[in-house]
């Protein structure tokens, strides 16, 4: 026995476990690999494939409204106000010294003992749908889906600059080795898939200047065990890291490789009582299911052309972030929990006008198209789809750009549970500050977690003696955009 | 009588049942350590614990006067204590645990709380706040001492009345010691040494072997690593790389020289501190450069001196108390004792290093002291430290090339097809000795041209800038305001392998090359060959190099050589010279010309010269490795490498390509030394104040100055190396000097028993408390209490001998058992807390793959050095930025290394390391999961190294007499260390026919499975044997048992 069994999680699994093993004794079985299989958590018959891991949630805490969630992440910081917070004033004092009663003992990035000058919004906005919400002319898919997404302008987050504030938004803290939110997911909930991993990420970039380097503490487990980290999937080339058979080995010659693996370990079984080893041969079944199921994943021949056309798909496989989308709703139908996409282009400094453009114009369509065919095919109802950067951008300028901003940023939210052709919040009138409804980021993660069914202060972890949790010790849920 | 003998055995009897009973008693009585203070921390601390500013009904129930007075126990009456009155309520409004805690009591719970109050309430300290005594090895009357550990483990077996498993045979045992010690699987010759020897002493002499085996090192090394959280790059935003690695080799050694503990604190908290601090005290005191740091645009400085500040808190803390005072960052500790205000305090220790908050000079926040720096640049402070391994790999390296050079120059004397040119050489070379014994002849320009590289200057160009030529080839220029001139340079009756450029005084017996000393130059040149009508060709240059130059970096690795860009440093003796090295020899036809454009001097006295011979090092020009003024004859050609050298790099570009590859790599040796960051007082220390809830921009915290936790604090004298001076008026701060004798001082009850159990994990897979990283109240309490504070002072008064402390548990009853438990040990102790068994465990991500590459026979067992880079995935690297970069794979014998040496890229941490559970080292980390994915699997399947290793295997396993199931077992033996059953080798055996089949009719699959290693020679093998055999190894490989250790 060398799993570690000091963690309250492992320490529950092995009372559960001991208490089946006594009901199969009982039932007149004996402690052979039955036993040991489920002493891994694993199922019952021990001719069934095992899955990933099972959450340790025995039952939810509320009704749950979402199983998967995709994760549209603007990596760089988006400008909120070319985008979803329309600020007319901030067009009036375009030029002029910003207000200092704004900014005064507020930290500042790169404009750090600058003369902060207001910089009116780029672009033109539009109200759109049913619901007329106020959209920027940059965005006329996402305008198109108006009245399926729930804005919410009054976003805020504490960490200034790109790093911790992906951890932040990832993990609810800056230190590291904290848990990502899909892997938190995956602990909790486990995953509906037995050929995949539950948490999948993948990243684009575009062809204007903003891009800035995301690191894969990401999507790490953190101190959760590492079978719920998220995997990245390599937008080209083989999607994942080892999947693909070394050269000079043909699919049947790996199958049979892992055959006479599986068969050693289950001889070696009988000979350490190891349960380890049970869950080594679970654990090559899958990967070769990996090996399998991964080609078809990836292989996008049966989508129409009238769906590449609706992501705009020029080429599948491109590793662009149309590409990815489609990639993702792929994902999303195979029961993968979570998926995050990084579009690695928003961090506009300057010459934010064109490189907003060109930004926009790489994910607009394609985020709108990955709503509505969730739509049609029936999944939004059960699909988060949420959108947004890792903090927003000043509404003063910085030359033709502007600074990261941590106290004013927007996020849109479709499907699962959310109030679509809501706003939700305001910030003031030079889109500085959030004003009404403010809402922070361990806000915005309880509101998600209840909307998989958990309460986000009753999912933890015990490590180094304190009880972890995605939220660290605030988060309320915001049900005002929950339907 | 009879009746009688009855009746007073059956009073003894009775008498024996009730001192049984009582003493059941006893150990049943609830103590506080044990059951009550988890039941305590668990439901109520955090209202009624340490942390002030949570805490409800002013009430603490963590020690007992308060919770006497506070009301919650009754002295007078016990069991109408409003304790017991509130947990056992049924009324919601009273209940505690409040029910919106979510938090309940369960009756056993209720019961021993009543229990634990009515017999009196006693308090304990926590048991790792007591400063551990050296308790009373158990010893049972009339057995003879037992080992300590033993004496201790096997009472505690007793009273579970658990029976201790069978030791483990003897191969298992050797395998799992030969893993546990040194990381690498016991060699064949170890193992049938220790089949022969049957003698007692057997095991202590191995024992003794392995942990003088410098592999010893290499295998504790790592946990230690991860918790200062060592890793070869920044970790924040461009995690760039950070020069680090000779502190990791310290460590190494510091645990092969078994440097004891106490210094080996010292010297990593304070090792700049010290009296005369050495170059290896300076080195381990990189410990303190080891957080993560940022040089991102817009980071605002303030902000991350306070991230750096906590991040070291919270890794000292974590690494010797064992403690999680990070938590004390924003509020008081809700668990335990440590107050925000200790939190800061501790911080203070290092508002004395030099540090900056971003690496970089940036508009918005200037950075006087970085000025220049970009992205590439090192991460100062900085020293230049003596590398053995690259001074080791040089000399090889050099052993390597003079054998190259000489094989080839006797062949290319003997062949035909070379020898006309050998000779031809020889007779151009021994002539130009005579003519110019320095290996350098002058090269006088026929023309110069000048012209100003800042075109709006009046006078663009002058053709006609004046110059003359003295008879030694000294260029004196007079075109004044010029800096920029074109050489055309005659044709020689030599082939041209080198030139070179000296930078003369500006006036005879100057010791500078300009009137201005401080003068920058940055020279960039171009070099043609001008054919008779005119038109130019650029010769490429193979490399070049100057003695002095201003260094310029790549993702913080200098830049080897200069190329066409020569930045001469800006105070230059004169005679400075810089060498290039054509990359084709040169022979210029009738009619062409050398041309030579050289930008942006201020140098007005120079000369050229060209050389037929390349020199060992381009730094040194004089140097060709050649006794100059000897004769070269075809004799020393075959004997003296230096003359052999350059004949094989004039005549034969096979050879010019081999020999530069090794020089290439010496090169990259950079002279055996290496750059690593150190700690060093600031001449501006922080002022550290409290931060209200962290927040680093509130200044309104109380200024703190530095000192240890209050509640740990014994009284630690400012002692006379405080920088402020023992006479100065300012008052006494301690020092991190004082901070590293506290944590080493016997006053400390932690850092022993942390150590200890780290130690003790390291051989059990578990701790004695099994929460390694947190001895607080939320942590376990041990299952061997005395066993481990025996433990904590044996190492302490051995004088913090590691090795002997190493020896004494391996050489335990307890850690020689066998792995497998007993039914009953499972039924009864299902994790083995009693430790009636030895613990299975996987292999450590680093040993995964070390175990291959020994078993394989690839291993390369060279200690220390630069970090090494196998095989990774492409393009893993591409979310990486500031800079842009791609991993640099090593494919020579480097990657055979061991993974102790693997670069470790804090965010995107190499995939195989990574899968098996290895953490980024971007906190400190204390305990490494063990995770069982299928992320492992496809590593052990389908990673190339693992393949190589398969293939070293089938060439070994070919490389023995007999016939198929010979030698699968043979194979199955050297990878487990046990012979396979019946029912395994028949499996192994159909397997290998059937893969035999496949490969035979797949013979292009069978041409690319095997992998090109160096201990294979592919045309000595039937393909789709080695194919099959190498099937064979990939099996082997892959199984759980050879990734784990029983």
């Amino acid at each position: 026995m060398h799993t570690r069994l000091n963690q309250p999680e492992l320490l529950a699994n092995w009372r559960r476990d001991l208490q089946r093993r006594t009901f199969l004794r009982g039932a007149g079985l004996g402690l052979g690999s039955v036993a040991l299989n489920l002493l891994l958590g694993g199922s019952a018959s021990t001719g069934a494939a095992p899955t990933l891991g099972d959450g340790v949630l025995s039952e939810l805490h509320y009704p749950p409204k979402a199983k998967r969630i995709i994760h549209l992440c603007m990596a760089g910081g988006p400008s909120q106000l070319e985008s979803f917070d329309y600020k007319p004033k901030l067009k009036e004092l375009d030029g002029q010294p910003f207000p200092a009663s704004f900014t005064a003992g507020q930290q500042l990035a790169q404009l750090q003992n600058t003369p902060l000058k207001a910089f009116g919004p780029q672009y033109e906005f539009r109200k759109w749908g049913t619901s007329g919400q106020e959209i920027s002319e940059l965005f006329p898919e996402i305008g198109g889906i108006a009245d399926d997404i729930c804005i919410i302008r009054s976003l805020y987050t504490e960490q200034i600059n790109h790093d911790p504030a992906h951890a932040f938004m990832n993990s609810g803290s800056i230190i590291k080795g904290r848990p990502s939110m899909g892997s938190w997911l995956l602990y909790g909930l486990g995953c509906e898939t037995e050929s995949l991993p539950g948490f999948v990420v993948m990243t684009s970039n575009s062809k204007c200047g903003g891009a800035q380097p995301i690191s894969s503490r990401q999507w790490s487990a953190g101190f959760l065990p590492s079978r719920f980290q998220g995997v990245q999937f390599q937008s080209r080339g083989a999607a994942v890291h080892y999947i693909g058979n070394p050269e000079g080995v043909c699919q049947s010659a790996q199958r049979q490789l892992i055959d006479e693996i599986n068969q050693l370990n289950r001889l070696a079984a009988s000979r350490y009582q190891d349960p380890e080893l049970e869950t080594r041969i679970s654990q090559y079944e899958l990967a070769a299911r990996m090996q399998t199921s991964i080609p078809e994943l990836t292989d996008f021949s049966s989508e129409t052309q009238e769906t590449l056309d609706l992501y705009g798909v020029k080429q599948p496989g491109d590793g662009s972030f149309a590409s990815n989308c489609l990639l993702a709703r792929r994902l999303a139908q195979r029961g993968v929990r979570m998926i995050q996409l990084y579009h690695r282009s928003w961090d506009h400094h300057g010459n934010l006008k064109n490189d907003m453009g060109i930004a926009s114009k790489d994910v607009d369509r394609a985020s709108a198209a990955l709503v509505q065919d969730l739509k049609r095919l029936g999944m939004l109802d059960d699909t988060i789809v949420i959108w947004g950067g890792e903090f927003g951008r000043t509404p003063m300028g910085q030359g033709n750009g502007r600074d990261h901003h941590i106290l004013s940023m927007c996020a849109w939210i479709a499907g699962g549970g959310f109030r679509g052709g809501l706003t939700y919040g305001t910030t003031d009138e030079l889109g500085y500050r959030a004003a009404e409804n403010p809402v922070s980021v361990h806000d915005l993660h309880a509101t998600l977690l209840r909307q998989f069914g958990i309460d986000h202060k009753r999912l933890t972890y015990r490590y180094q003696g304190r009880d972890f949790r995605l939220t660290d010790v605030s988060g309320e849920i915001i049900d005002a955009v929950l339907a | 009588m009879t009746g009688m003998i009855l009746r007073s055995s059956l009073a003894s009897l009775m008498l024996m049942l009730c001192c049984i009973q009582l003493s059941a008693q006893a150990a049943d009585d609830p103590r506080y350590n044990r059951d009550i203070r988890p039941l305590l921390a668990e439901n109520c601390f955090a209202c009624h614990g340490p942390d002030a500013k949570q805490r409800q009904a002013d009430l603490r129930l963590d020690n007992r006067d308060s919770a006497i007075a506070g009301g919650a126990l009754d002295p007078a009456d016990w069991s109408a204590s409003e304790l017991l009155a509130r947990i056992e309520s049924d009324d919601p409004d009273l209940v505690m645990p409040p029910p919106d805690t979510q938090k309940q009591l369960s009756g056993t719970d209720k019961q021993t709380l009543r229990r634990w109050v009515v017999a009196g309430a006693a308090y304990e300290q926590h048991w790792a706040y007591v400063v551990p005594t050296r308790p009373e090895v158990p010893q049972l009357a009339g057995q003879a001492p037992l080992h300590p550990i033993d004496a201790f483990i096997n009472r505690a077996l007793a009273r579970q009345a658990l029976t201790p498993a069978a030791p483990a045979d003897a191969e298992t045992l050797l395998r799992r010691i030969c893993l546990d010690l040194t990381g690498l699987p016991p060699t064949p010759e170890q193992l049938a040494a220790w089949r022969s020897d049957h003698s007692a002493a057997a095991y202590e002499k191995l024992v003794d072997q392995l942990i003088a085996s410098p592999h010893f090192g290499e295998r504790m090394a790592p946990a230690w690593l991860d918790v200062v959280r060592y890793a070869d790059t920044v970790g924040y935003h461009g995690d760039q790389n950070q020069n680090v690695f000779p502190y990791r080799d310290w460590v190494i050694d510091a645990f092969n020289r078994n440097l004891p503990f106490d210094q080996f604190t010292l010297k990593q908290v304070a090792g700049d501190l010290l009296p005369n601090p050495t170059a290896e005290d300076l080195t381990a005191s990189c410990f303190n450069r080891l957080n993560m740091v940022t040089r991102e645009g817009g980071a605002q400085p303030k902000e991350y001196l306070a991230k750096y500040s906590a991040d070291r808190v919270r890794t000292v803390a974590g690494a010797w108390l064992g403690s999680t005072l990070g938590c004390a960052e924003c509020h008081d500790h809700k668990y335990d004792p440590f107050s925000t205000r200790d939190f800061y305090r501790m911080a203070a220790f290092f508002g004395d290093l030099k540090q900056w908050g971003v690496y970089q000079d940036y508009g918005y926040t200037p950075n006087p002291d970085l000025r220049g720096w970009s992205n590439d640049h090192p991460f100062p402070p900085e020293i230049l430290v003596d590398v053995p391994y690259l001074q080791q790999r040089s000399a090889r390296l050099a052993q390597q090339r003079d054998e190259l050079a000489i094989a080839a120059a006797q062949r290319l004397l003997q062949s035909d097809d070379s020898k006309a040119a050998a000779a031809q050489w020889l007779a151009m070379l021994s002539q130009f000795l005579q003519q110019h014994p320095t290996g350098w002849s002058p090269l006088k320009p026929t023309t110069a041209t000048a012209e100003n590289s800042k075109p709006d200057e009046a006078t663009k160009s002058d053709a006609t800038a004046g110059f003359t030529v003295a008879a030694d080839g000294q260029v004196s220029l007079t075109a004044e305001k010029l800096d920029s001139f074109t050489f055309t340079l005659p044709k020689t009756d030599f082939p041209i392998q080198s030139l070179r450029l000296e930078l003369l005084p500006h006036v005879a017996g100057a010791d500078s090359i300009h009137p201005d000393p401080s003068a920058r130059m940055n020279l960039s040149l171009a070099w043609e060959r001008q054919a008779a009508d005119g038109k130019k060709s650029p010769l490429r240059i193979h490399f070049a190099d100057a003695p002095a130059k201003q260094p310029t970096y790549f993702n913080n690795a200098e830049h080897l050589g200069i190329g066409n860009t020569w930045r001469v440093p800006g105070r230059v003796a004169a005679g400075i010279s810089a060498v290039w090295v054509l990359d084709q020899p040169l022979e210029l036809q009738p009619g062409e010309q050398l041309v030579i454009t050289l930008k942006g001097t201020a140098a007005r006295q120079l000369r050229w010269s060209a050389s037929p011979l390349v020199p060992l090092d381009a730094r040194t020009a004089l140097d060709f490795g050649l006794a100059l003024g000897q004769p070269v004859n075809r004799e020393t050609l075959e004997t003296a490498p230096g003359t052999a050298r350059q004949l094989a790099l004039a005549v034969s570009p096979s050879d010019r390509g081999a020999l530069r590859q090794l020089e290439a790599a010496i090169r990259d040796c950079r002279d055996g030394k290496a750059w690593v960051q150190v700690s060093q007082p600031s001449d501006k220390p922080l002022t550290t104040r409290v931060l209200p809830r962290g927040d680093w921009t509130n200044e309104t915290g109380e200024v703190v100055v530095p000192g240890i936790p209050e509640f740990l604090s014994v009284v630690v004298a400012a002692n006379d190396t405080n920088p402020r001076g023992p006479n100065s008026d300012e008052p006494q701060l301690l020092t991190r000097l004082d901070l590293a004798r506290w944590l080493i001082a016997p006053e400390n009850p932690l850092t022993a028993r942390v150590q200890v159990n780290r130690l003790w994990e390291h051989f059990f897979g578990t701790g004695l408390s099994a929460v390694l990283d947190d001895f607080g109240i939320q942590g376990q309490y041990p299952t061997h209490p005395e066993l481990l504070d025996w433990l904590a002072v044996e190492f302490r008064e051995s004088g913090w001998d590691t090795k002997h402390l190493v020896k004494l548990i391996v050489t335990s009853a307890a850690y020689q058992r066998g792995s497998l438990p007993s039914p009953e040990a499972l039924q009864r102790d299902p994790k083995n807390l009693w430790l009636s068994h030895q613990n299975a465990r996987r292999l450590e991500a680093e040993i995964v793959r070390d175990n291959a590459l020994a078993l394989s026979g690839l291993l390369v067992p060279d200690l220390g050095g630069p970090p090494i880079f196998p095989y990774q995935p492409t393009g893993y690297y591409s979310q990486l930025q500031f800079p842009d970069r791609d991993y640099p794979e090593q494919k020579d014998d480097r990657r055979y290394r061991r993974s102790v040496y693997m670069h470790w890229q804090r965010t995107f941490l190499h995939p195989l390391l990574a899968n098996f559970d290895a953490p980024p080292r971007e906190e400190c980390t204390g305990i490494r999961n063990e995770a069982n994915t299928p992320l492992q699997a496809l590593t052990l399947l389908n990673d190339p190294g693992f393949l190589e290793a398969a293939t070293g295997l089938a060439v070994l396993a070919l490389g023995e007499p007999g016939d198929d199931r010979q030698r699968l077992e043979r194979l199955f033996e050297r990878t487990l260390l046990r012979k396979p059953e019946p029912a395994e080798l028949d499996s192994l055996a159909t397997f290998l026919t059937s893969q035999r089949g496949h490969f035979k009719t797949a013979s292009e699959d069978a041409a690319k499975l095997p992998r090109k290693i160096p201990s294979l020679d592919p045309s000595r093998y039937d393909m789709a044997e080695l194919a099959a055999w190498t099937s064979i190894g990939r099996a082997l490989l892959n199984l759980h048992e050879t990734i784990t250790r029983y």
